[in-house]
């Protein structure tokens, strides 16, 4: 990595904390959301329940990981959080009102 | 969080490279031993040394000894803390019982789960396990390990940490952040396809470990991406356990349903049936295998609701012909011998799971197939070790310019995981042929014994490790490494030779034989000792050079 002033001055341990928590933290948000309501709309629509979990973990891996790179990779931290963290807790919560219904 | 997405990138790639890898080496390697588990366990077992067996039969073998299996001492402390009151000396009431062997186990696995008569959660069972020669039916010592699938392989998705699973996060989140490496590797070098073709080996230690970094990342870059993401995939039900929690609800509808549609009850009917033959069942199994073209041998047995009206028994194949995990279950009534279900054909999603899973898993029958995971497992472990190679070499100078003790910590984490675990497994492997045949009283199993060899053994080279890199802080190169190049040179000589002197195994016998478990696991031992004398006479030669003339920096800008 270089080490000009420009960059050095960003990578505050402050900032690192931050960014980690939100990439691994917020980044589990999101995809336990996507698993959530994945899971839920798909086996609402006809599909075998497992088959539904299932699918939605390989698709929800695939989401964390990216989830992940984008907590670091955006440039404003507070909207890649309101994002994950909010995306999240929709996601979840459609799941629990679509369960509501299937149940 | 840099201005350039590729300086976050590459930022990601080296940070959590560096705090994961550690733990990635660990898990690339063992994976890649448990590839053969079941051949080390021959090892590692003498008395086991013979071909696989196929299911025995149940009613005469398996029966009676399900009958009078009871959990031993172990088994029994797992559950004394989830009951009211003292466990009772003799449990009677079996919940399932149930038998598994694969195309490469000679000894069969038996598990019986009991009720707990006054355990706070009506679910809970203890476990009765053992291991028997179907031959015979003699239970193998309940004090010895099976190294390979009992040690080796828990190693590589749990690091053996069971408590609340912490091992398991530990190990999954390594595996996201493979995945992230890989991708950010991707990001960060631009030109791939060239790096597939390049390696300098008598440029400076730290461009050929950058080479070799790369060259082992690409190549094997479909593998790794592969075993890290099934890998997750597989256990992805313990890091998101969302049908457990937030969707129990529907996942209690969903077993309500499935319980009508497949017919097998979910709970005891209260009331005693006797057993039909069994053998009859399995007999029944395999034509209807046959019958769909994939005749085949029985690879799980399970009885469900032991000596009840409601019990039945479920015969699943053994799949060492395809790559999916598919059991096609056939499942009968214990009472009477009816065939109560046969589980439908999977459906797409569940043979694209099956499919990925069992890609990782490999229960098939492929010995070529098997050796490629191997070396790719092991190129991981290479890419994996070079990264931190080259994180050392780029910033020791640096640091003993500055006086930080970074790249010498570094250093020594690296020699602990990278030749610290070698010398720890073939620690083990020592001490697998040393022990008393059983230890004398008031002191651990065997098995546990071999297992406090291999911590006690990696504590040892960590010690080492820290001590012999000292030069580091110079920015000299850590005797440290040649040193336990040597020591691995060595053991991996003495545990083949103490395998022949205890067992009479030596390799003219065991490749007559043609018995490959234990002759390959001494030739891969043995193959090692080789590689290691090599890289400590390398290490030795480099040593001798830097002394003359130290080596060239790298270009600055390299992230």
């Amino acid at each position: 990595m270089t080490s000009n002033t420009l960059t050095r001055s960003h990578l505050t341990r402050s900032h690192i904390v931050a960014r980690t928590a939100l990439a691994l933290l917020g980044g589990y948000v999101f995809t336990w959301g996507v698993i959530a309501a994945g899971t839920a709309l798909m086996y609402g629509a006809g599909m075998a329940f497992h088959d539904a979990e299932h699918l939605s973990y390989i698709i929800g891996i695939l989401v964390y990981l990216g989830a992940f790179l984008a907590g670091f990779a955006a440039h404003k931290l507070r909207r890649v959080a309101l994002v994950l963290v909010g995306g999240g807790a929709l996601l979840s919560a459609g799941a629990w009102l679509l369960q509501q219904q299937l149940v | 969080m840099f201005p350039q997405f590729r300086h976050t990138m590459a930022w990601l790639h080296t940070w959590f490279g560096l705090a994961l890898g550690l733990v990635l080496m660990v898990v690339f390697f063992f994976g890649s031993l448990s590839v053969f588990d079941r051949e080390i366990d021959r090892w590692a077992i003498p008395d086991t040394r013979y071909e696989p067996q196929p299911m025995p039969s149940f009613d005469r073998m398996l029966k009676p000894i399900f009958e009078t299996v009871q959990p031993n001492a172990a088994e029994r402390a797992a559950v004394a803390g989830l009951v009211d009151g003292p466990l009772p000396a003799r449990f009677d009431t079996a919940r399932s019982w149930g038998a598994y062997t694969t195309h490469r186990d000679p000894v069969l696995t038996l598990f019986v789960g009991y009720q707990v008569p006054n355990a706070k959660d009506h679910e809970t069972a203890v476990w009765a396990n053992r291991t028997i020669d179907p031959r015979s039916g003699v239970a193998l010592p309940d004090d010895r390990l099976k190294i390979g699938s009992g040690f080796f392989y828990p190693l590589h998705y749990s690091l053996t940490i069971e408590w609340k699973q912490v091992g398991y996060w530990i190990v999954g989140f390594a595996a996201l952040m493979m995945l992230m490496a890989l991708v950010t590797g991707v990001i960060m070098h631009r030109k791939i396809l060239r790096e597939l073709f390049t390696f300098r080996p008598n440029k400076s230690a730290q461009r050929s470990m950058l080479d070799v970094h790369n060259l082992t990342g690409v190549a094997a870059l479909p593998f790794h991406f592969f075993f890290a993401f099934t890998g997750l995939v597989i256990f992805a039900y313990v890091y998101f356990p969302v049908t457990h929690t937030q969707l129990a609800p529907l996942h209690d509808k969903h077993e309500q349903v499935e319980a009508k549609q497949t017919g097998l009850p979910h709970e005891r009917a209260g009331s005693a049936a006797p057993m039909a033959s069994v053998d009859a069942m399995v007999l029944e199994a395999q034509r209807r295998w046959a019958a769909k073209g994939m005749a085949g041998d029985v690879g799980y047995l399970n009885v469900q609701h032991v000596g009840d009206a409601n019990g039945y028994v479920s015969i699943y194949r053994a799949g060492t012909d395809r790559v999916q995990l598919a059991g096609e279950g056939i499942h009968f009534k214990a009472s009477t011998g009816t065939v109560l279900r046969e589980d439908p054909p999977p459906t797409l999603v569940a043979r694209i799971n099956e499919f990925l899973t069992g890609l990782h898993l490999q229960h098939f029958r492929h010995w070529l197939l098997r050796w490629l995971y191997v070396l790719g497992g092991l190129a991981g472990c290479a890419c994996i070790a070079t990264g931190l190679f080259f994180f050392v070499e780029k910033r020791k100078r640096q640091h003993a310019k500055q006086g930080v003790s970074g790249a010498r910590i570094v250093d020594a984490l690296a020699v602990t995981t990278v030749t610290g675990m070698l010398v720890a497994t073939l620690c083990m492997l020592v001490a697998n042929r040393l022990l008393p045949d059983s230890m004398p009283a008031g002191w651990p199993w065997r098995g546990d014994m071999e297992k406090y060899c291999f911590w006690g053994a990696w504590l040892l080279a960590s010690v080492h490790g820290l001590w012999r890199t000292a030069p580091v802080a110079q920015a000299r190169l850590a005797p440290a490494w040649r040193e336990q190049c040597l020591a691995i040179a060595a053991l991996a000589v003495i545990a083949p030779l103490l395998n022949w002197i205890t067992t009479g195994d030596h390799l003219a016998r065991t490749i007559g034989a043609g018995y490959w478990p234990v002759a390959g696991a001494d030739l891969f031992m043995l193959t090692g000792s080789v590689l290691a004398l090599l890289a400590a006479r390398k290490l030795q030669r480099r040593d001798a050079l830097r002394a003359a003339a130290p080596a060239p920096m790298l270009e600055a800008g390299h992230a």
